[in-house]
């Protein structure tokens, strides 16, 4: 239970830290993927129930939190989570090198997914060279986002004391 | 279970229903308001505390000699400053608020975009204190954009940067109209602004002020004559009709932490 309520209070403070955060024109205008990368370090983690449970915190906060359509995050943010969830016993998730592909990855199919959606719905104009400049700057932010993201929800989670368990239990 | 999730996901994504969509929107706007309006003066706060921190380094650096009394004078005299420029500009603000001869609605700035897509803003009112869709937001600098989505707690503001923005525009020495529309930001994230459809024979300048010409809306709730900015480059295209001008809206440029909502404009919409 605890556990739960220090993810949701994660996923909530990672929308402030997310909205706060100053955008950066050399990556095309991009935020770091916080929200993204916490989805992410859920469900390569929890069960499936608090797999959802992450995922759609996320993407309402993502979404609603945003103008335009619910679309996006709510569309892209399940698939992450499947996915993971799916290879999640298969990978060594707290690997460095594997949270800077992950996060990699999960940088540039967020934004994939919103240029496809904002794209074919109109709610945004298509220019190639800001498409590149987005997909290149999501990447490199996505790289740097998991690792510090999981490494500091490890640490946070460290810090919350174990319930004490007994031999027959 | 997969397939039903994301079908349900699909039809919300794909299926356009305005008003549910603003209703699911200002639950979760309406939720996360206290908590931005913390996060935003924490992070203010933390932005003047590093400031601070800043000054002292350059004095410590450039004075080894000085006595911490010093170092403790020159924080002393850093925060003054900062509480002497928040004065000036409230002051400014509220000089403006009087003088201005539209009713406006001052807000407080409280977010800005999650995502980086949109070039917008959030401001601390909405509905309940009757800001409407669709109203100028304005600063003593200038135009800022307009109102997009207002749910009870919170309005989101599209800045004039952005390409959905467009508002119609008139150079201030001539009856010359044209559209502004946004262009997104350089690589230096500077806000630029375009001015087209303008009548390509008439002689633009560099240096020209645009201005708003109230036609933006038809109920007259966009005021005219707010200024926009200053045409930057012209750009002439001798095989079309229209000739265009570069802007930059400076008021958007390091963004107010106070604007105001023209609720309802004096002379506009002719």
């Amino acid at each position: 239970m605890r556990h739960r309520l220090l993810m949701l209070t994660m996923i909530l403070f990672g929308a402030l830290l997310q909205m706060v955060l100053p955008t950066w024109p050399l990556f095309g205008g991009m935020k770091p993927p916080i929200l993204a990368a916490l989805v992410l370090h859920y469900s390569l983690r929890r069960d499936n129930r608090e797999m959802w449970l992450a995922v759609f915190t996320a993407a309402l906060m993502q979404d609603g939190l945003e103008l335009g359509s619910f679309g996006p995050a709510l569309l892209a943010f399940p698939i992450i989570g499947i996915l993971a969830n799916r290879i999640r016993t298969e990978v060594f998730a707290d690997g460095l090198v594997s949270q800077v592909i992950f996060g990699a990855v999960i940088g540039l199919f967020f934004t994939f997914i919103t240029l496809l959606i904002f794209t074919a719905s109109g709610q945004r104009p298509f220019s190639f060279g800001l498409t590149l400049l987005r997909l290149l700057g999501s990447f490199i932010l996505g790289m740097v986002t998991l690792p510090l993201v999981s490494h500091s929800i490890i640490r946070l989670e460290g810090l919350i004391p174990k319930r004490r368990t007994y031999g027959w239990q | 279970m997969y397939a039903a999730a994301i079908g349900l996901v699909l039809i919300v994504v794909f299926v356009p229903l305005p008003s549910l969509t603003l209703k699911g929107k200002g639950a979760v706007r309406g939720a996360m308001a206290p908590a931005e309006r913390g996060a935003s003066s924490l992070w203010q706060r933390a932005s003047e505390t590093m400031a601070a921190i800043r000054g002292i380094g350059g004095a410590v650096d450039k004075n080894r000699e000085l006595s911490h009394e010093l170092v403790r004078v020159q924080a002393e005299l850093n925060r003054l400053r900062d509480v002497e420029s928040d004065n000036l500009r409230l002051q400014r603000a509220l000089d403006f608020h009087q003088t201005n001869p539209h009713e406006l609605i001052p807000c407080d700035v409280v977010s800005r975009s999650i995502s980086g897509w949109w070039n917008t803003v959030r401001i601390g009112k909405g509905s309940r204190e009757g800001v409407r869709k669709n109203r100028a937001v304005i600063s003593p600098d200038g135009l800022i954009g307009r109102t997009t989505e207002v749910t009870p707690l919170t309005s989101e503001v599209l800045l004039v940067s952005d390409p959905a923005c467009r508002i119609s525009a008139k150079l201030a020495r001539a009856s010359v109209f044209g559209l502004v529309r946004g262009t997104g930001s350089t690589l230096t994230g500077e806000p630029k602004a375009r001015m087209e459809f303008i009548n390509k024979d008439i002689e633009i300048n560099v240096g020209d002020e645009v201005v708003t010409s109230g036609l933006s809306s038809a109920a007259g709730e966009f005021p005219k004559g707010v200024h926009i900015g200053y045409v930057e480059k012209v750009y002439r295209d001798n095989s079309g009709l229209f000739q265009y001008a570069e802007i930059i809206p400076r008021a958007t440029v390091g963004l107010l932490d106070y604007v105001f909502v023209v609720a309802e404009a004096v002379g506009g919409g002719q």
